[in-house]
């Protein structure tokens, strides 16, 4: 009999949209996000919609639970769509499983072979221990915007931006 | 050479919504388009609609010379409290009143309300290598922060680098 692999990635779908809210929302991982609120992250989920009906999103499962997503933030502009913006995110109880690695790995082939992206690129702020993985999967580091981001605190953080041709 | 902003007939006041056909003309032009994130008519359109839409915040200013619009300066503010310190500036002028110093009173008169006005502690803006409006921006104070080569495509295939400047306010006067 053959074994059903432990991680399993998907399309995403609607249904899978209350669980990325849910990560969202955990006060380490927004840290990571521009959003500060229950209000603001509704907002930004609500524009995964037309990614999802674009098949530029996926879900990985870990024992048929959902454990991160992905999205592909193509632009539907014709001198910008050989590129694209991503982001990712694992809930907080799959972290450390290689699923950030799993989904970053399908997630290009997609681009690459789907959608044609030559160039992938994200945003992460200053500190993101994610910034490894990213440099672990070849990303390099073009450029950063300083003080993009300011906690209520006062506390600035700088946007880091990095790259990869795919 | 006399300036049309030296001129008495030159003015600026707040952008209203039926500045968008003239904002949507002015981005339409072949020597302008290139350097905005659009490609197609419908781009243009949802561009400019989102664009004029900030005028409702006093966010945009409009030069006008002997009473219609040469000009229009926005400051496209940040969805999310987070980033609400600083905005992203966006200008364009009437290509037939080029080079008569509307872009430097627009840019400098739009960065000017960021900082009295909505208190922000810098402004940036995301053009392309190459842009004429780039030089102006230098003149204000503007630094470039980041370049990413190969951010956009041409129809003939070449690529230009997307390019943010940007200006932190305490330093302008």
């Amino acid at each position: 009999m053959v074994k059903k692999p432990v991680v399993q990635i998907r399309d995403t779908t609607e249904d899978d949209l209350p669980s990325i809210q849910e990560w969202l929302l955990d006060k380490e991982v927004l840290k990571g996000f521009p959003m500060i609120d229950k209000r603001e992250v509704e907002d930004s989920v609500r524009f995964w919609r037309q990614y999802i009906e674009g098949k530029m999103s996926i879900t990985a499962l870990y024992k048929k639970k959902r454990a991160g997503c992905a999205n592909l933030y193509i632009q539907p502009i014709e001198k910008l769509k050989h590129q694209c913006l991503f982001v990712i995110i694992v809930g907080e109880e799959f972290r450390g499983q290689g699923i950030g690695t799993m989904l970053m790995k399908a997630l290009e082939k997609r681009a690459k072979e789907q959608f044609g992206i030559e160039l992938l690129h994200l945003e992460v702020y200053e500190n993101n221990p994610a910034i490894g993985l990213y440099e672990r999967l070849g990303f390099k580091r073009y450029g950063s915007h300083p003080k993009y981001l300011k906690e209520p605190d006062g506390t600035y953080y700088d946007k880091i931006m990095m790259q990869k041709f795919i | 050479m006399n300036l049309i902003t030296e001129s008495p007939e030159y003015d600026i006041r707040y952008s209203r919504a039926e500045d968008l056909p003239f904002l949507k003309k002015w981005v339409s032009h072949p020597d302008s388009v290139k350097w905005y994130p659009v490609s197609s008519e419908k781009d243009i359109d949802d561009m400019t609609k989102n664009w004029i839409g900030f005028s409702r915040f006093g966010a945009s200013l409009t030069a006008e010379y002997q009473g219609k619009p040469v000009g229009i300066g926005t400051l496209f503010l940040m969805p999310y409290r987070k980033l609400i310190h600083h905005c992203l500036l966006y200008f364009v002028v009437d290509p037939d009143h080029r080079g008569q110093g509307i872009g430097t009173s627009i840019a400098k008169n739009t960065t000017h309300l960021g900082k009295t006005y909505f208190r922000f502690e810098k402004v940036h803006l995301e053009t392309y290598e190459g842009c004429p409006a780039l030089p102006i921006l230098e003149k204000l104070g503007y630094k470039e922060i980041v370049r990413q080569d190969h951010f956009v495509k041409e129809e003939d295939g070449t690529y230009l680098a997307r390019v943010i400047m940007e200006v932190q306010l305490s330093e302008v006067k």
